[in-house]
């Protein structure tokens, strides 16, 4: 029976809080980063793009190590690495108090905390979710994923709030103590990389058994696609499928983050009026999350992955066909409507065809494939609008190649190759499949 | 070549100084709050939520249904 049914809360849901908040201090204090930089100017002396090394050297490092960091979550379990990677986040974080040069923030920040956030970025939460929950766990993805955003929402202002009142070097310190004091407990004796550690199976399906977790006998069902190895997940469509997707995703996230409010500008919409529709696409892009991640546990997941994509490109060429201010607002609402929604999606598919035992390996691969696609537009649309004068080449490609997105992703063979549609009871019915 | 800073709100790019800048201006202007006390209200909730997680999760976990 299952455990809810029996009026108690699943315990997974305890993980996805406790994960919510670490991605909620990772991810806030990342973003948090932009609060400092004219402090730093003023103070040392150096210029924006000085500092903006760090910045850039930390996106790639930040990408970079997702595969890495996801392959040691599938080796050792997700509750080590979430934990190494937020102790020596939280300790470099506490030591940029220290730093009075670019040398120092290029190190600390740009390679270390940079790279230390990766381990706690869907490539590792999100294998262990995947691990607790099965028919939710769209939903429960997409909460862990807000939890970035929400993290954007409050860190940022209180970054802000105690560099005004203090300095900026407590605010470094408050969120290394924070995430020392609070985040690290909350990992250690909350989070499980798997529910067999506490006698628990996925979904909270089946009553705890005793014994030791090698004892325990489950039948779960595999998927035909289900990998021992992650090479072997390359020689099928889904994962290029997938991860071409994501690539797109990367292209037209980070392009339009960059570009919005220049484009705004070019169209005489002044700063304040492109901010504030900057912001409603972050607010709606938190509640469309949430929203996706539910329908996904109804409905297709490829489906709804393709028909974002799909969206995406129509506020994409609303950009291009409507007349500024309308533009402006329409992209905000219909983008907002799809922004973060591709990853739990993205993440819980490759988990339904391949399993999760490689799922971190292989979503960070993903992930990686989307920091090359973002780091790559930001520099094209940039120079196509040096070059041209107007977004619109820029605009027109990023709609092509969302609609080529959207098309990739409907034709994932979902049906055939998914846990979820497929699933295939293993011979000698067996252990657990959970890796 | 554009700023790698105004890369923003999505997965975990550093926000934009002068975007927040102005966001910041304008949080001051519709709630009007000292900076004091926003701290204060956003350093609780910021330690509260995970206490709450914390004891209800131990408990859970020494109490299973």
């Amino acid at each position: 029976m299952s455990e809810s049914k029996r009026g108690g809360i699943f315990y997974g849901w305890y993980i996805v809080a406790a994960l919510f908040f670490a991605s909620f201090l990772a991810i806030g204090s990342r973003q948090g980063f932009g609060v400092f930089v004219k402090t730093w100017e003023e103070e040392w002396g150096v210029t924006t793009a000085a500092i903006s090394v760090a910045a850039a050297i930390g996106w790639l490092a930040n990408g970079f190590s997702q595969p890495l960091v996801g392959y040691l979550t599938d080796k050792y379990g997700g509750r080590p690495v979430l934990v190494i990677s937020l102790a020596v986040m939280a300790v470099a974080t506490i030591a940029v108090a220290t730093v009075s040069n670019v040398f120092g923030l290029i190190i600390l920040y740009g390679f270390v905390i940079s790279f230390a956030s990766g381990g706690i970025s869907p490539a590792t939460s999100g294998v262990v979710i995947a691990r607790w929950f099965d028919r939710k766990r769209g939903t429960a993805m997409s909460v862990l994923i807000a939890g970035g955003s929400v993290g954007g929402l409050v860190v940022v202002p209180f970054l802000s709030f105690v560099l005004v009142e203090f300095s900026w070097q407590t605010a470094w310190i408050i969120v290394g103590v924070l995430a020392l004091g609070l985040g690290i407990p909350l990992l250690l004796l909350v989070v499980r990389s798997r529910p067999q550690d506490l006698g628990l199976n996925i979904d909270g399906d089946a009553s705890p058994v005793e014994g030791s977790d090698d004892q325990q006998i489950t039948v779960q069902p595999v998927g035909q696609k289900f990998v021992e190895r992650w090479q072997e997940a390359l020689e099928s469509k889904p994962i290029w499928q997938l991860s071409f997707a994501y690539f797109v995703c990367g292209i037209t996230t980070a392009s339009i983050s960059v570009h919005y409010v220049r484009w705004a500008v070019s169209e005489d919409i002044s700063t304040g009026t492109a901010a504030l529709a900057f912001g409603v696409l972050s607010g709606i892009n938190a509640g469309g999350v949430l929203v996706v991640g539910w329908l996904s546990d109804k409905f297709q997941r490829k489906k709804l992955l393709g028909a974002v994509y799909l969206v995406r490109g129509v506020a994409f060429l609303s950009l291009i066909f409507l007349p500024g201010a309308s533009a402006l607002w329409a992209f905000a609402v219909i983008g907002g409507m799809s922004w973060l929604a591709t990853v739990p999606l993205t993440a819980s598919l490759t988990a339904d065809v391949y399993g999760v035992r490689n799922l971190g390996t292989l979503f960070g691969l993903a992930n990686m494939s989307h920091q090359i696609g973002g780091a790559t537009a930001v520099m094209l649309f940039g120079w196509a609008f040096t070059q041209l004068g107007s977004y619109d080449l820029a605009f027109g490609v990023g709609a092509a190649t969302l609609l080529a997105a959207g098309l990739v992703s409907l034709s994932i063979r979902e049906k055939q190759l998914s846990v979820r549609y497929a699933p295939v009871v293993p011979e000698g019915a067996s252990t657990d499949t959970e890796g | 070549m554009p700023n790698p800073f105004d890369i923003l709100l999505h997965h975990s790019e550093p926000i934009d100084p002068t975007l927040w800048e102005w966001i910041e201006d304008k949080i001051h202007d519709v709630l009007g709050i000292d900076s004091a006390v926003a701290i204060l209200i956003l350093g609780l909730l910021m330690i509260v939520f995970p206490l709450v997680v914390l004891v209800l999760a131990v408990r859970k976990q020494r109490r299973p249904e």
